[in-house]
């Protein structure tokens, strides 16, 4: 009996200790030295990067139509209420703007990658793709929140007022490291992500094969995105050739093949985001959230509008080939009707239909399309000469079948940034770049229902940082217009 | 014949008392062993009430040295027989009497022993459980809350919350749920927590209960393992002085229960069945579909530009409605095809259910060993839709004496519970609760020929009668508690008890749609396994020494650990083939398989120093030092003290007030903690999320905080016990103020650092308050008496400190956390009333001014709160001779709610539900003063006007409190020369109902409002499960 009594007593002292307390672990997640220490998590950490993006309302949806519906593309069918207050925009509040917060959650990602992953875990060429693809992505993020936020380079508007975004380059792996930073000007903004992509650009070097990926292509394609914004023509025109040439890929160019370009596997795409229907949503949710519910199927919400119809001319291969119907488009349950009062062809924009069934698709962020604008706009510019930019926006146009380039088009340089703005409108509808072209170009932003929603020097052309987002973050200066914290 | 007459003498340490008895015990059982008797004789008595003259019904009267004793009969007779000539300790004891004592010479002379009875009217001789111990509660310095056997006696309720609710002063106790084995919400002297919200610290004859891994398919709870049958009290260490021994896991009260043992002498059974129906304890009141038709033509008139319904002939507009109604709806099935439905939904969704229970104990032992052996089986029948729940249990409490220094002490208990359950809790469309708002009277179930209508409001999957037929949630339970604990009384004054407790809980839910109730999958079935095991040990010492008769000194040192593991594991499957099978076998597509586990551990070390001067001034230390895993590495351990005192003032010489017996003043203050974050709320972690073509992510989704720690609660608490008139009267007044400081919160980070922010310790809440026992004999006579036992608690609730002292969901209407102002804040727009001019709603902006237009939100003020301010119960006992009626109130005060799926389905047909006969006062002419505004045929369709339905203001917001006749029984004890014909020791039988009344203004289903049982905020319900009234009638017998 006494040794019972002393079995029992051990066993509750030993109990006791310290070191059951520590020895505790949880079953779906692991230290962060685990994961920054196997190439098994490495790999993990890789595919969060690209599943943040598909994750990211941000950086889906309001990334595609968020600047369709801030400027005149599309407006909300009558009924429905899904961006309705982008296209009214109305007061100073955080919703009436493009967000693009869910951004820093991308680069923490990209920053692990970058220089968070322990010495040694992964080989050489491993690490140099996972790293490229890091500081891609991280310019890639960078420039999209800085397009929100901030002025372009070279512009008379950041001559004023030079704050563009945060930039953060390191990892946050302490609360050490969530320190609050402040916002960093326009030009280093630009600098950095210049400095990201040509570094990106050199560790990717030859890697095209897979656009499901990061690829060479893609840092070209970015890097001639970002020199047209910063109004870099020769470089842009460099940029966008090498794009092109280093990804393979050519213009597609019959009427089936543009009808069909989006549904499945993108012949044009340099970056196609891949979506499993199955096992992975957008946004949450493909049938409630994604670019696809809010322009057809599930809500037929931002219709194009009268402004937008009318840009194509007649035979435009991209009109049939984009846009049906709207009742056609129509859910059961769901009255879908309304499209006539915002465009006479009552119809909605079913380019980016999903193909995989589900509301979902792959999400094409950019494809040699763009490449094409950008050398029609940026040689032209270089060389202050429309004709040294047409050449390439005819083959753009032969490819749509959309007829020859109108000679008044060439007739200024004025007139031609016109033209080559309707044309990156008739192209990129719903690919995310209108209210951006119109504030780089420094436009009035039209309404989609006629007249000016914005000037051009409105203060409301910047988004505003959300007051809570000052309260955690008192380094960070509110844009100018906008309520400010006390 | 002799005639004692002696008043037992409080003995200063319980324990010690017993351990010395039993030493006793075993010497005399060896002594014994050797003789060789050669002479017995027999004894017999009456055991009598003192003051009232009566008989003392099953009072125990017992041989101490022989281990030999018999129940008296109903009428206090007794009778032992073959005790061998000697002199013996001839013990007497009853619950609610002072146990009485004296030395008996047994020989041939002895014949008659009667014995008087002191009634024990004031309960400051009650052994009281404490953390670890027991002591008298005269001896208490803190504050806890007593529920006794004699308490709960005869009440059948069907679990451990349910005893609690009104018979603690300053425990709420809500049901979060009507459905039978639904969880409660227990709330220890307030909301002390805002995000690490949690149950009180529930032990079970020192088993702690883990609350993890509960079945998603109905309510329910974890102490349903309990057979309330067997409890013998409930104990509720409320104050910091008294709970600061459970250290880390008290700050939100640690509720101790403690089960029946059996005694020593002749083995006595219970047996006891019971039967009864349920039906909903309040109902809601629906209109009509002619009435419905009514009000939509009104509607329509209106906007074809009716100015007056009453004086219009507006049959053109009902019967645009009638039509439109026959062809949305269908007609009603019974009918030529001419007429609407009107289908009472409420009605076919909740109706009717039975109860029975049994159960069965036998209790009784000798020298070595006694026992109590209960088993118990109850099926209840819940209201909604086939909902039941069934309990089997069976329950073995074991102490053995081994040797002279040991104790064995075993109490396990077995229980399988089954609970068929229903959904509920929110806006759902194929909840029952939520269907009796959705239906309209002119929608109906079945077609003429039995087949189900597809026209129900949300089409057949969702058809009430498919969710009662072809839906199933089963939850089977099956609970294994035991403890063993071994007692080492090396000497006279030290105690070492040691105690291993385990608790292992077995969940499995089942969930399965027929093809019908989930055509998009041709039904499914889903599974999911739970696991618990929580297990816990300690080992505690215990000392007393008492110096020169005034000193004493008692000191208790103590080590614990607590492993609380947890996993689920699950798998669904889709596609049957026709409605034949319902296993996932049959099904044929594998939808999902996934599994967690879960982990938690706990160590501490603790200590108990306890002075006491002459039974006149008392003083305790207490500090716990704990260790949790769930906390930084930097700050895992935690030391929380509490010192607390009282002074029996009445024991002064100085004091002389007659009709005072007792008069003791206590004072107490000291920490608790909260240890309900996150398990692994310290630690950075990466966790799994998303994937990219094939590959699973991971991501960092958690900072490190290596210096979170537990939420702290520092409590003062003042009280004072009292007993007059000769334990007439007697009670006690508590007074308390508690901050909880430490809050957890996520406190935000810059975005930029890619995380929202990082869990930390700011944010300070205070609850106070006045707690008030009452408890009175008024009359005590041989054949009558009548008791009463009263208690309240009024209480306060602030919140003090926020993260960045700011205020957050500010604007919330239901959820805001605002500094200086309660939790469960509500902030609607105020009233105007409804224009007798046009019948448009009204409401005041901001400035006061009447406005037919209010964006929600925009005109907000500060209302009411969720918080219950007067709380308590109140309970009478009348008993003539043998028959006793025992009453039991329970109120609420001061809570206000928005019944939530009420206000936005019932109040207006924007989605043509049900409407509540709320619309029936509507306006209908100029002039008109109503309550509610003129028919709407849907939104906002004056447009000049705001949608009603959605345009919160303080119209939708009641005022939940209430009174309940929570109990009430009626006994009647069978008189002894019926129960002695048939040779049995005695008999009842009696007929009670629970919840056969309630007072209230709150107009919805039930007003005790608590969506859950951790709802901080109490404003809010949806389509909650209704509660349940309860009529029985039962008999009980022994043996």
């Amino acid at each position: 009996m006494k040794k019972l009594l002393i079995a029992l007593l051990s066993v509750g002292f030993l109990a006791s200790c310290t070191d059951v307390l520590e020895d505790v672990e949880p079953s779906t997640s692991i230290s962060f030295e685990a994961a920054l220490g196997s190439k098994e998590a490495v790999d993990a950490i890789r595919a969060s990067m690209y599943s943040k993006i598909r994750a990211s309302f941000d950086f889906t949806t309001e990334y595609f139509v968020g600047p369709a519906a801030l400027a005149d593309l599309t407006y909300h069918r009558p009924g429905s209420s899904r961006f309705q207050a982008l296209n009214t925009a109305n007061g100073t509040g955080g919703t009436t703007h493009i967000g693009s917060s869910g951004g820093f959650e991308i680069i923490q990602e990209a920053n692990l990658l970058i220089n968070g992953i322990a010495e040694g875990v992964l080989d050489q060429a491993t690490l140099d793709q996972y790293q490229g693809e890091a500081y891609a992505i991280r310019a890639f993020v960078n420039h999209r929140m800085a397009k929100t936020y901030g002025y372009e380079p070279n512009t008379p508007e950041a001559a004023n007022w030079n704050l563009s975004i945060v930039l953060r380059t390191k990892a946050t792996l302490d609360i050490a490291d969530a320190e609050p930073l402040p916002r960093s000007t326009v030009d280093e903004t630009y600098a950095l992500i210049k400095s990201d992509l040509q570094t990106a650009k050199s560790l990717l070097s030859g890697r095209n094969s897979d656009n499901g990926y990061i690829t060479e292509a893609f840092v070209e394609g970015m890097l001639a995105r970002v020199h047209l914004y910063a109004s870099e023509y020769s470089a842009a025109v460099t940029a966008a050739e090498a794009a092109i040439s280093k990804s393979g890929r050519s213009l597609v160019d019959t009427e089936a093949g543009v009808a069909t370009m989006f549904k499945g596997k993108n012949p044009e795409a340099l970056f196609e985001l891949v979506v499993d229907p199955n096992t992975e949503s957008i946004a949450g949710s493909n049938t409630n959230s994604g670019p696809v519910a809010y322009t057809s199927d599930q809500w037929v919400a931002q219709i194009p509008t009268n402004e937008h119809v009318s840009k194509y001319g007649a035979g435009d291969w991209r009109v049939a080939g984009w846009h049906n119907d709207c009742i056609a488009q129509q859910t059961v349950g769901a009255t879908a009707n309304g499209c006539e009062t915002r465009n006479d062809l009552a119809v909605s924009i079913t380019k980016f239909n999903g193909w995989k069934g589900n509301l979902a698709q792959d999400l094409t962020y950019m494809r040699i399309a763009e490449m094409y604008l950008i050398l029609a706009e940026a040689a032209a510019k270089n060389a202050n000469d429309p004709s040294a930019g047409l050449p390439y926006l005819q083959e753009l146009r032969d490819a749509r079948g959309a007829g020859a380039v109108p000679a008044s088009a060439t007739a200024s340089m004025t007139a031609y940034e016109d033209f080559l703005l309707d044309e990156r409108a008739r192209e990129l509808v719903i690919e995310g770049h209108r209210f951006f072209d119109l504030k780089r170009l420094n436009r009035d932003i039209p309404s989609g229902l006629g007249g000016i929603k914005m000037r051009k020097d409105s203060y409301r052309i910047l988004a505003p940082y959300p007051l809570t987002t000052q309260n955690v973050n008192p380094l960070l200066v509110q844009n100018p217009g906008y309520a400010t914290a006390q | 014949m002799r005639f004692v007459n002696a008043r037992f003498s409080h003995r200063k340490n319980q324990t010690l008392y017993l351990m010395k008895k039993f030493t006793f015990l075993l010497g005399a059982l060896f002594v014994f062993t050797g003789l060789s008797v050669a002479q017995t004789s027999t004894i017999r008595g009456t055991v009598t009430d003192v003051e009232s003259g009566g008989g003392v019904p099953q009072a125990n009267v017992f041989i101490v040295e022989l281990l030999k004793g018999a129940a008296a009969d109903f009428e206090g007779n007794y009778l032992i027989n073959d005790i061998p000539y000697g002199e013996y300790t001839l013990r007497v004891s009853s619950i609610g009497y002072v146990t009485y004592e004296q030395t008996l010479t047994v020989d041939a002379s002895l014949e008659v022993v009667d014995v008087l009875l002191q009634p024990d009217l004031a309960s400051l001789g009650d052994v009281i459980v404490t953390g670890y111990g027991a002591i008298e509660k005269r001896e208490l310095t803190g504050s806890i809350s007593s529920v006794r056997t004699q308490d709960i006696e005869g009440v059948t309720l069907q679990s451990t919350e349910a005893l609690l609710q009104g018979r603690a002063a300053g425990v709420t106790v809500s049901t979060t749920s009507g459905n039978p084995g639904g969880a409660f919400k227990v709330n220890v002297r307030g909301n002390g927590s805002i995000n690490a919200a949690t149950e009180p610290l529930y032990i079970v004859d020192g088993v702690q209960i883990s609350f993890a891994q509960q079945s998603s398919n109905t309510s329910t709870t974890p102490l349903n393992s309990i057979n309330p049958n067997d409890i013998e009290s409930i104990e509720v260490l409320k104050d910091a002085a008294a709970a600061a021994i459970y250290g880390a896991q008290a700050a939100a009260g640690v509720v101790l229960i403690t089960t029946k043992k059996g005694q020593s002498g002749q083995v006595q059974i219970d047996a006891n069945i019971e039967r009864g129906v349920r039906n909903i304890a309040r109902s809601v009141k629906y209109i009509t579909s002619d009435q419905y038709v009514q009000y939509m033509g009104e509607a329509l008139a209106f906007n074809n530009g009716v100015k007056d319904v009453a004086a219009t002939d507006i049959s053109a507009f009902t019967d645009i409605y009638k039509n439109f109604f026959l062809g949305f709806f269908g007609a009603d099935p019974n009918s030529d095809g001419s007429k609407l439905a009107n289908t009472n939904w409420q009605d076919f969704i909740f109706s009717e259910g039975l109860t029975q229970k049994y159960n069965l104990s036998m209790s009784g032992g000798n020298a070595g060993t006694v026992f109590r052996i209960s088993t118990g089986y109850e099926d209840t029948e819940g209201t909604a839709f086939g909902s039941d729940f069934t309990r089997l249990n069976i329950r073995t409490n074991l102490d053995q004496r081994i040797g002279e220094q040991l104790n064995l002490s075993i109490a396990l208990n077995l229980a399988q519970s089954t609970q068929t359950g229903v959904c509920q809790d929110g806006n759902f469309i194929n909840c029952p609760p939520s269907q009796a708002m959705f239906e309209a009277p002119m929608s109906f179930p079945y077609n003429a020929d039995g087949s189900y209508n597809i026209n129900t409001r949300f089409g057949e999957s969702t058809n009430p009668a498919v969710v009662e037929n072809e839906v199933d949630r089963n939850v089977t339970i099956g609970f294994l508690t035991g403890r063993t604990s071994l007692t080492y009384n090396p000497f006279s004054w030290m105690s070492i008890t040691g105690l291993f407790g385990l608790d292992y809980r077995n969940t499995q839910d089942e969930q399965y749609r027929s093809p019908i109730a989930a055509p998009g999958q041709s039904g499914w079935l889903s599974y999911t396994n739970r696991n618990v095991y929580n297990f816990n040990t300690s080992i505690v010492a215990n000392m007393e020494q008492t110096f020169n008769e005034v000193h004493t000194v008692q000191a208790l040192l103590g080590g614990e650990y607590r492993r609380d593991y947890s996993q689920s594991y699950g798998t669904r499957g889709d596609g049957f083939t026709g409605n034949f099978f319902n296993v996932l076998s049959a099904t044929a597509t594998p939808v999902s398989a996934f599994g967690v586990n879960n982990e938690w551990r706990i160590a501490g070390y603790f200590a108990n120093v306890k002075y006491n001067y002459d039974d006149r001034y008392f003083l305790s230390f207490v500090g716990r030092y704990d260790g949790h895993s769930r906390f930084g590495a930097d700050n895992r351990w935690g030391f929380f003290p509490s010192i607390s005192g009282a002074w029996r003032i009445s024991e002064e010489d100085f004091f002389d007030v007659a009709f005072i017996d007792d008069l003791k003043l206590r004072g107490g203050y000291g920490t608790t903690g909260n240890s309900a974050v996150g398990n692994f709320a310290s630690r950075g972690l990466f966790s799994v999320s998303g994937s990219y073509r094939g590959s699973s992510g991971i991501t960092p989704n958690q900072l490190a905080n290596g210096m979170l720690g537990w939420e702290q609660a520092s409590e003062v608490n003042i009280g004072l016990d009292y007993e007059l008139f000769s334990g007439r009267v007697f009670g006690a007044i508590d007074v308390y103020r508690k901050q909880n400081s430490d809050l957890l919160f996520g406190l935000p980070l810059p975005s930029s650092s890619g995380f929202g922010s990082i869990t930390s310790n700011i944010g300070k809440v205070e609850n106070k308050g006045l707690e008030v026992e009452f408890n009175s004999v008024n009359i005590s006579t041989r054949d009558f008496s009548w008791t009463t036992r009263f208690n309240f608690a009024l209480s306060s609730n602030e919140i003090l400190e926020l993260p960045y002292g700011e205020d957050i969901s500010a604007g919330s209407q239901f959820s805001s956390l605002k500094i200086g102002k309660p939790m469960g804040l509500i902030q609607v727009a105020k009233w105007a009333g409804v224009n007798p001019a046009d019948g448009r709603p009204m409401w005041y902006d901001v400035d006061g001014n009447i406005i037919f237009q209010n964006v929600n939100g925009a005109n907000d003020v500060e209302y009411k709160d969720g918080h219950a301010e007067f709380v308590g119960g109140y309970g009478t006992t009348v008993s003539y001779k043998g028959l006793s009626v025992d009453a039991f109130f329970q109120f609420s005060f001061g809570q206000w709610a928005h019944a939530g799926t009420d206000f936005y389905f019932t109040r207006t047909p924007d989605f043509l539900m049900n409407l509540n006969t709320e619309v029936l006062d509507r306006w209908k002419s100029p002039g008109d003063i109503t309550y509610y505004p003129r028919a709407m045929t849907g939104g906002a369709v004056f447009a000049e006007t705001d949608n009603y339905r959605t345009t919160e203001s303080t119209q939708g917001i009641y005022n939940t409190s209430y009174i309940r006749l929570k109990n009430l029984n009626v006994t009647y004890d069978i008189p002894s020369r019926f129960t002695d014909a048939i040779g049995i020791r005695g008999a009842s039988i009696y007929a009670a109902g629970v919840n056969l009344f309630t007072w209230t203004a709150w107009p919805w289903y039930d007003p005790e409002v608590a969506r859950s049982t951790t709802d901080i905020f109490g404003n809010q319900i949806y389509a909650s499960y209704p509660t349940e009234k309860t009529f029985y009638g039962g008999i009980r017998l022994q043996f």
